[in-house]
């Protein structure tokens, strides 16, 4: 009697003490993050306005959106970045597709020419990147880093490495047209948001996605074609690349070299936003929230007046800070 | 008997093919190599190999070296190019203070070293993944850069005054080898000997194969850890070094340039291994591979735009006949 009364006792006490800690795991991040947003909403001033607010978005729609791409390849392929899957090519791949668009529109070719063209071509080199590692099954942070070359050196042949201004009222639009006091650009990115969140978070082929990245050989033996959600994982990322090429050329009215090297900050988009997730794994909301925190700390310290030459540190000092906090709560 | 005289041409058949997937990226050197032998002028003049191995191998082959140790530990450096451009930028600052080479080497490489503790101590301590923690440092090594040369301005040592460290270093032979091939070479065997011929050589793989396992089975895995990324950091430091003593400055982000090709050129080397891990003498091919195209691609007068087409391309057809035809004979 005294052990039956007992047991329960014990279970819901331990229960309540892993609750506590999952409850503290969970919010970790969005602790850091709250507070980041707190501390410039109180020191920064103009942060909270809702024209900052939506300039932030807007910062980190490319970002973003990039990340995206190379979120759903850790989805369909799992983090780890040496044996798991990655896509190096995503930057460049944007940098390439922009200079499509670019040129097209300088040689007097429409959007209804130069759109489909950059979308083709991103998916053309998402096509290479599942060519080479599920076809040829080449290691993919070489593959990609091949493809990222070859795209890389395609964008410079294109523009010959200088800035190729252009105008459309297309562009116009993208960059400086509003919708419901919101930039056409924001809402770009939150309605890109949404529709992925419910794709991959929520239908059957985000399911099947994440089983394909969770386990290879369990989805391979559930009857999933596996090949298939990893070729489309990069098909999509080229996607993206194409797509976020056009918001790119309409922000900056040109085509610019060096596009290839957000690379890294993309990289670290994803990458953090596993920490925005339940259980530490690839998702949609996680990227974005992650990208919004990337835009967040670089417009606070541009309101706060600190020297750009400290941004990368301090970001990059924060994003260890938010990483290591949380593998610490993973442990305990 | 026919199924068994079939079963065994097929078992044959698969055999060779992996050994030729293994023999992919050597034989993708050799046609390389022939095809610039003949059709471009001038590559294989003493002169011309020299001047490619002494400028373009030696910078590229030391920090690849580096890398493979850390691929080989089954982690990845993204902050080898911070190593050199930190080290490089103490060298150069030393010297410009007045003081004498040694110094400035020592206070460069001690400089790497830091780089190197602060990735273990992010990996060992804060459990933070390599890919990750190296890409923060990254990211604060590019801060401490633009804050302490104004926003990244370059410190030129042209003056003859500053002469002499830079000649003993970049300038000097020994037996009429040039000391930077010299370093190299130091390097290659110190890496080799550690990487393949040791103890702790063996415990690294056993880390890239099985972390799990090397961790059940006692290794003392930070150590090891803290080891590949110091050494890793050191050696990228030390190709730092050579760099700003051969052009006399320390341009701010020069690293950042081989960071890719060192990652590229140790993982073209893993194909030359049937267990498709990396080892000292795959990634010298790759560097060599690497390097090698992109002079013969310059000397047929191919621009710097089209050599990354056709280094992508090239490297792209080499992996995927050795991937590809492993695949096929698994």
């Amino acid at each position: 009697m005294t052990a039956a009364t007992d047991i329960p006792t014990t279970r819901s006490g331990r229960f309540n003490s892993r609750n506590v800690s999952k409850i503290a795991i969970r919010l970790g991040a969005f602790v850091a993050f709250a507070g980041i947003f707190l501390y410039f909403a109180l020191t920064a001033r103009g942060f909270l306005s809702p024209y900052n607010l939506t300039n932030v978005i807007e910062q980190s729609t490319i970002l973003g959106l990039l990340a995206f791409g190379i979120t759903v390849v850790f989805i369909g392929t799992g983090t780890d970045v040496q044996k798991g899957g990655i896509d190096l090519s995503v930057a460049a791949n944007a940098g390439l597709c922009a200079a499509v668009y670019d040129v097209l529109l300088r040689d007097g070719y429409g959007n209804g020419v130069a759109i489909p063209a950059a979308l083709g071509t991103g998916m053309f080199i998402g096509f290479l990147n599942g060519l080479a590692v599920v076809t040829l099954r080449i290691i993919p942070l070489l593959g990609t880093l091949a493809v990222m070359n070859i795209a890389a050196g395609l964008e410079l042949t294109l523009t010959e490495n200088t800035v190729v201004p252009v105008q459309s009222p297309l562009m116009n639009t993208l960059a400086f047209g509003r919708f419901l006091g919101i930039s056409v650009l924001a809402w770009c990115f939150l309605v890109t948001t949404l529709i992925l969140v419910w794709v991959v978070q929520f239908s059957q082929i985000g399911l099947r996605l994440y089983a394909v990245g969770g386990h290879h050989e369990a989805a391979k033996a559930a009857g999933i074609n596996t090949g298939r959600y990893i070729y489309g994982a990069y098909l999509f990322a080229g996607l993206m690349a194409g797509a976020t090429s056009i918001l790119i050329v309409s922000r900056l009215s040109s085509s610019t070299p060096g596009t290839g090297l957000i690379l890294l900050p993309i990289l670290a988009a994803a990458l953090l936003g596993t920490v925005f997730s339940r259980r530490f794994i690839p998702t949609i909301g996680g990227t974005f929230l992650a990208a919004l925190f990337i835009g967040i700390l670089a417009n606070g310290f541009q309101l706060l007046g600190i020297s750009s030459y400290w941004v990368a540190g301090v970001q990059g000092a924060l994003i260890l800070l938010v990483v290591a906090v949380t593998s610490f709560a993973k442990k305990n | 008997m026919t199924m068994q005289a079939n079963a065994g041409t097929r078992r044959r058949v698969a055999f060779d093919l992996e050994a030729i997937s293994n023999y992919a990226v050597i034989a993708a050197f050799v046609v390389v190599v022939t095809f610039f032998s003949v059709f471009a002028d001038g590559f294989l003049t003493g002169e011309n190999l020299l001047n490619l191995i002494s400028n373009k191998v030696v910078l590229l082959a030391i920090v690849a070296l580096g890398m493979t140790i850390v691929i080989g530990a089954g982690g990845i450096d993204l902050s080898v190019g911070v190593s050199m451009d930190l080290s490089s930028m103490i060298f150069i600052m030393l010297i410009a203070a007045g003081y004498a080479g040694i110094i400035g080497i020592a206070g460069g490489l001690a400089a790497a070293f830091a780089v190197g503790l602060m990735n273990a101590i992010l990996i060992n301590k804060l459990k933070i993944n390599p890919f990750l923690a190296t890409l923060g440092v990254l990211f604060i090594g590019q801060s401490i850069q633009r804050l302490s040369t104004q926003g990244g301005v370059p410190i030129y040592l042209t003056r003859a005054e500053f002469a002499a460290p830079f000649n003993a270093i970049a300038r000097t032979s020994l037996f009429g080898v040039p000391t930077p091939i010299i370093v190299l070479l130091i390097c290659i065997v110190a890496v080799y000997l550690a990487l393949h011929r040791s103890v702790f050589g063996r415990y690294v793989s056993a880390l890239g194969a099985q972390a799990d396992v090397a961790r059940y089975s006692g290794i003392p895995v930070p150590f090891h850890l803290a080891m590949v990324f110091i050494s890793c950091a050191v050696l990228s430091g030390i190709s730092g070094i050579l760099l700003s003593s051969t052009v006399r400055s320390y341009v701010p982000f020069s690293g950042d340039a081989f960071l890719l090709d060192a990652i590229g050129a140790t993982f073209i080397g893993t194909a030359i291994s049937a267990e498709r891990r990396p080892s000292v003498v795959g990634t010298l091919l790759g560097v060599m591979l690497l390097a090698v195209m992109r002079n013969g691609l310059l000397l047929i007068g191919w621009n710097f735009f089209w050599q990354q087409v056709g280094i992508g391309v090239l490297v792209f057809l080499v992996l995927g006949l050795s991937f590809g035809l492993r695949k096929r004979a698994e």
